[in-house]
């Protein structure tokens, strides 16, 4: 781990409690490094190494907060950023007619690293684009129909240490990463057909190391993701209406990311992200009362889980990180919450402020919010328990209303399932519900040999906008009674 | 000459590489975020960013930091040229930018007093439609920001362009609750400028929304002849613009201009230019790209027709063309950053709504998505802050928001009115300007769902789809 400006860090604290109209301070340091690599085609698209560095301070007045950040991590450059934080805060605080209510925590001690066999960052960059252009050039073989293939690897480090008038003082190192590839297909017609392993861009990360990326085996797929891109280019479209529908499990973790993730964050509950993502149905006379789903949907956020991408050691302001029920057997029972959320209801944090870089305020975050795996076996034993419906795979388009009421998901493949067996192939399908109902609908989910922790690399929350690491484990599910179509 | 420049020049003359670009950026930006009609989140952000690439011949890598001192920058160029060495070949890839022609005028982007805001100023503004929403019974959310950026490019074959510029914004909600959904409104201004915001008559207007969207019907899906006011039509070109007009997507084949040059895409009646030089108050953004080349004008769709696409340099090489000053900064891409739709005649939004005899008047847009069948167009997305049934002529009533999905290609080639007046919309993504758009009317636009279908506010989720107080 790189050094962190220890006695400026340190000496901006001390000048932040000698301010005597401050109830609370938190001097955040953070080093990143990161790596973009992409191969397009047989050329590389993208080789991009990344640096950033500076310490984020956010202040708590006497009524409001204060937030400033400074690139320069000496003393009298940190020095001055809290004197900003401090006049932001005393200059909200004028206006505000009640004073934050901010509990008090005691102090967090301790660090934390990711668990990893293989540093990425020590692996030749020539060795890395090689693992890329391979697959790459296995995807564009054999038709000329396959118009253009891509893989990518991305890498972040973030280091960073966390100081606080609390006494809290904890270091961590997290490793993420993130690597898959797809192949465009490209019929007579000019339509395209898009299939990607192992899920959609932006759905394939993790917190490990360079041997996630072995493990994952990129060559190995090639041949089935571009038979499977050809076979959609004459597949008939989806056929519309209600249909028993079954998820793969990289699909169930969209689905949970954003019909349960985004609408359990309290401060969407309460109205603090009005101005990019919107509100939130689960409102707090919800609470223990509402039947968010079937008695087969259990949903953990889970900060602890090793290899997630929400995992962590503590929170951006201290709160150790923890394992809590959002909904326990369709019953929903708790948030993703801060302390000052968490207080305006009575209850605890549960441990989710993070912020994504130096230079933004923590927010609400998910961390690894999961559906507990059930009893129906593998993906081929729910198929086979099938009679009438259809599977579904890889995202292709995501969309939900700002209450996180009402989803439209399209997919990249589907197939037709008929008396138990996976028939014909279907193009472009989507299906869209309202959360609750769909969620209630669930009659099966796939055992523990099918759950599998996926890694959502750009959660976007937050104004000006943050970009998230947070994960989903998720197992094969079916739902009743879903309203499909086709975008073709 | 501006102090980043002149970085830009001593890094890359100390560092000593033959062939290489560093573009810098430092942005310092004043966020008072307020929600429940309180200042939750009140920031000063730094953002400083520069972006080296080093080539030797054709194989190009690159590093994006936020370290600006000389020191940091020269290490930076000497580690991409020892990562360059190590990639294989781009192909196509012509060099970097040389000295080339001025960008021209710059036109206004600057003012002092967007600069020089203080915490306490921002406050001020605020101040007063935070206590007016109150006082309507409402509450409050959104954003005033006041920016100022500077941006500098420098190549080692002479290229050497500067920019500054200011931004100031407001958008503001007024709701019926906090977080819980029902009524809302919206209004929302951006100008260079802070002393020209519109402050209290954008906190107006989304009061008067608010208050006339309070206790909406359930209205059928279906297809509906719909009004949009430029935000709503804005949401949906940035994902034209995602899909559409970058020469990536147009070589990959996933571009519905993709073969299509020269052919009818849409309506008659569309234009659609990027125009980056834009000197009146709806033009934002730099007089040039990453690479320092100068953005140019370019009409995209003329009359329904497509007729052109943007580059870079390295696409504009590959495929016969010239860069269109159109490279985004890091994660990367190309696209319009001042993506302009073309005026009607139409003097007012009621006015276009006078030929609706049955049909929605649609305020904004939320969490529209374009990937569906990216070669059609095809798009989904949800009313928010203001929809409208529209019955002979004249708004009836509020109706509970509707999930559009259609074609948007196909549905401008059924648009039969535009306003004369237009607005710049910021784009989320933070540098890249602002698109600019008329209200549009569009016939038979296709719904295919209500987002609170059998969701009742306070009382959960119920079985049956439950009927709006007045049922259309």
């Amino acid at each position: 781990m790189p050094s962190s400006p220890d006695a400026a860090l340190r000496a901006t604290l001390d000048w932040l409690r000698r301010q005597p109209s401050l109830r609370y301070a938190e001097v955040r340091f953070v080093d990143t490094l990161g790596e973009r690599l992409r191969v397009r085609d047989g050329r590389p698209e993208q080789v991009t190494a990344e640096a950033s560095r500076g310490v984020g301070i956010r202040v708590l007045g006497e009524k409001a907060w204060g937030f400033a950040c400074s690139a320069d991590t000496g003393e009298a450059a940190l020095v001055a950023a809290a004197g900003r934080a401090v006049a932001i805060a005393r200059a909200s605080g004028a206006v505000a007619r009640a004073p934050v209510s901010f509990p008090e925590q005691g102090a967090s001690r301790g660090t934390y690293a990711t668990k990893l066999a293989i540093d990425p960052f020590a692996v030749p960059l020539e060795d890395k684009l090689a693992a890329l252009d391979a697959p790459v050039r296995a995807l564009r073989a054999g038709d000329a129909r396959l118009a253009s293939a891509e893989a990518w690897m991305d890498w972040t480090r973030q280091d960073k240490r966390l100081l606080s008038t609390e006494g809290t003082d904890v270091t961590q190192s997290l490793t993420f990463g993130a690597c898959g590839m797809h192949v465009f297909a490209r019929g007579d017609d000019g339509a395209s057909q898009r299939r990607s392993y192992p899920t959609w861009q932006g759905g394939d990360g993790f917190q490990g190391g360079w041997e996630r990326v072995g493990a994952l085996d990129l060559g190995a797929h090639a041949d089935r993701v571009k038979d499977e891109a050809l076979a959609l280019l004459v597949a008939p479209p989806c056929p519309a209406g209600p249909r028993t529908l079954l998820l793969e499990s990289s699909q169930v973790a969209l689905q949970i990311h954003e019909s349960c993730g985004h609408p359990t964050e309290l401060d969407r509950v309460l109205g603090s992200e009005i101005s990019l993502a919107g509100g939130s149905f689960l409102q707090p006379h919800l609470l223990g009362s509402l039947r968010y789903g079937s008695p087969l949907v259990t949903l953990v956020a889970d900060a602890m889980s090793p290899g997630g991408n929400g995992t962590f050691g503590w929170d951006d302001e201290g709160v150790p990180a923890g394992t809590h029920p959002l909904v326990d057997r369709g019953l929903f029972v708790d948030y993703l919450s801060s302390r000052e959320t968490a207080a305006a209801l009575g209850r605890a944090s549960t441990g989710t402020m993070r912020a994504d870089g130096w230079n933004r305020p923590p927010i609400i975050r998910m961390v690894n919010v999961s559906l507990d795996p059930g009893a129906a076996g593998s993906l081929e034993d729910l198929v086979a328990d099938t009679d009438d419906g259809v599977l579904v795979a890889t995202d292709k388009s995501w969309s939900i209303d700002d209450l996180r009421l009402n989803f439209q998901f399209s997919c990249e493949v589907a197939w037709e399932i008929r008396r138990g067996k996976r028939t014909r192939l279907l193009r472009n399908p989507f299906y869209t519900g309202i959360t609750p109902r769909f969620w209630g609908s669930c009659d099966a989910v796939c055992g523990p040999d099918e759950w599998r922790l996926w890694g959502v690399s750009t959660c976007g929350k937050g104004d000006p906008i943050q970009s998230m690491h947070v994960g989903h484990g998720a197992a094969p599910a079916r739902f009743r009674d879903v309203t499909m179509g086709s975008a073709s | 000459m501006s102090e980043l420049l002149s970085l830009c020049r001593e890094v890359l003359s100390e560092a000593g590489e033959a062939e290489a670009e560093i573009y810098v950026s430092l942005a310092e930006r004043g966020c008072a975020r307020f929600a429940g009609g309180e200042l939750g989140q009140h920031m000063q952000l730094s953002e400083p960013q520069a972006a080296i690439r080093v080539a030797h011949g054709r194989q190009v890598a690159e590093t994006v930091t936020s370290r600006l001192d000389r020191e940091a920058l020269v290490r930076a160029v000497h580690d991409t040229a020892r990562a360059a060495r190590l990639v294989p070949e781009v192909e196509g890839f012509p060099g970097f930018a040389e000295a080339g022609a001025e960008t021209g005028e710059v036109p206004p982007r600057y003012a002092e007093a967007t600069a020089a805001a203080t915490p306490e100023e921002r406050v001020a503004r605020l101040a007063p439609a935070l206590d007016a929403i109150r006082a309507a019974g409402l509450v409050s959310a959104g954003m005033l920001e006041t920016s100022r950026a500077s941006h500098a490019v420098a190549t080692t074959r002479g290229c050497a362009r500067s920019h500054d510029a200011t931004i100031a914004s407001f958008r503001v909600w007024a709701l019926e609750t906090p977080g819980a959904g029902g009524a809302a409104g919206y209004g929302g201004h951006l100008h260079r400028d802070v002393r020209a915001l519109r402050v209290e008559e954008e906190a107006e207007r989304a009061m008067r929304t608010c208050k006339a969207s309070l206790r909406p019907a359930s209205l059928d899906e279906g297809t509906y002849d719909v009004v949009m006011e430029p935000e709503a039509v804005t949401e949906l070109l940035e994902w034209l613009a995602m899909i559409a007009f970058g020469a990536p997507e147009v070589e990959q084949g996933t571009s519905p201009v993709a073969g299509r040059l020269g052919e009818r895409i849409t309506g008659e009646a569309i234009d659609l230019v990027e125009e980056p030089g834009d000197a009146t108050d709806l033009g934002f953004g730099a007089p040039f790209d990453r690479e320092g080349t100068p953005r140019s004008r370019v009409t995209l769709v003329e009359k329904g027709v497509a007729r052109a696409i943007l580059y870079d340099r390295t696409y504009a090489a590959r495929l016969g063309a010239a860069s269109t000053g159109s490279a985004l900064l890091p994660p990367g891409g190309i696209g319009p950053t001042s993506l302009a739709m073309g005026a009607g005649t139409a003097a007012s939004a009621d006015e276009l709504l006078s030929d609706v005899d049955r049909g929605l008047y649609v305020c904004r847009l939320h969490y529209v998505n374009g990937l569906l069948e990216p070669r059609r167009a095809v798009m989904t997305g949800l009313t928010r802050d203001g929809c409208f049934l529209v019955e002979k002529g004249r708004i009836a009533r509020p109706v509970g928001n509707m999930r559009m999905t259609d074609s948007f290609l196909e549905g401008l080639a059924r648009c039969d009115g535009m306003t004369r007046a237009r607005k710049a919309v910021p784009t989320w993504w933070s540098d890249a300007g602002a698109f600019v758009a008329p209200a549009i009317r569009i016939r038979a636009l296709r719904f295919n769902g209500r987002s609170q279908e059998g969701w009742q506010q306070g009382g959960g989720y119920t079985e049956q789809v439950v009927p709006g107080p007045q049922s259309c």
